[in-house]
């Protein structure tokens, strides 16, 4: 295995999920790809609350990947907006990442990004 | 904590920088830090940047790349900010050169603050009309201008 695909959602599980998918990345000299999606069409949210969120998904990819750099794991970030579900499945596919890793408390449904995915998903706890 | 436009100097502010080779604008961005006693040990600053470029892409797409790293070689939080036309290779996941080079040096012990710093120009560096500003951009005084408008 070469690449992984980590997504990285603000949920209290996060920094478990991405210790492990750092760890395992390390063990298997693997590329991780930290992907985040803002979703501007979230219930109530506004133009204003989307900045935010945009600003809060950065911090979380880039404490990542400080984390990566101590632990000698090749990373990339990637931030992206809309629906988060098809795009963390279209772009594992485009960047041909072999697992997915989320956090066993993210915010997609599991068994939806089970049966949409073509890779193999990692729930963390 | 300090605003974007706060943390970048003028005279840190490359309007149409003369290297083409991602290393060598390194160079080039840290010499006026170094200049403005910012940065005070260069090589070991161009050090911790090197080996976190040889680990990562810093271009983060859309013609934007953010080199950056927090060491004892930096006193406080400081930006660079350096402008190629031709484009520079920073390794960018959609594969396009970068033509607007944000560095960012932090203090080794200042990582909350290097974090949002980086969240937050990440962030401001996504909407068209701060490249499209910074792009047009005539002056130093016109980088920090835009910069200005776009912060929140």
């Amino acid at each position: 295995m070469e690449r992984i695909l980590l997504y990285v959602e603000d949920t209290p599980g996060m920094a478990t999920a991405a210790t492990w998918a750092l760890r395992l990345a390390k063990d298997m000299s693997c590329r991780v790809f930290a992907l985040s999606v803002v979703n501007p069409n979230a219930p109530r949210r506004r133009d204003k609350q989307t900045s935010d969120a945009e600003e809060r998904a950065w911090s979380l990819l880039y404490e990542i990947e400080d984390d990566a750099l101590e632990k000698n794991v090749r990373i990339s970030l990637l931030l992206e907006t809309g629906d988060p579900l098809p795009r963390l499945t279209s772009l594992s596919t485009s960047y041909e990442t072999e697992l997915i890793i989320a956090s066993a408390d993210s915010r997609l449904t599991c068994s939806e990004l089970v049966r949409q995915s073509n890779r193999p998903v990692v729930f963390v706890k | 904590m300090a605003k974007i436009s706060e943390l970048l100097p003028r005279s840190a502010i490359v309007l149409n920088l003369q290297s083409r080779e991602k290393f060598e604008v390194i160079d080039e961005l840290v010499r006026p830090l170094v200049a403005a006693g910012a940065i005070t040990d260069e090589s070991e600053f161009v050090s911790a940047i090197v080996r976190r470029e040889n680990m990562e892409s810093t271009g983060i797409g859309l013609g934007v790349a953010i080199p950056h790293a927090r060491t004892k070689a930096v006193a406080n939080i400081v930006l660079a900010f350096g402008r190629s036309d031709s484009g520079v290779d920073f390794n960018s996941l959609d594969g396009k050169p970068s033509h607007l080079i944000f560095l960012i040096a932090a203090p080794e012990e200042q990582k909350t603050e290097y974090i949002m710093t980086l969240a937050r120009l990440s962030k401001l560096l996504r909407k068209d009309e701060v490249r499209i500003g910074l792009n047009k951009a005539g002056s130093p005084d016109d980088v920090a201008r835009v910069i200005m408008q776009h912060e929140s």
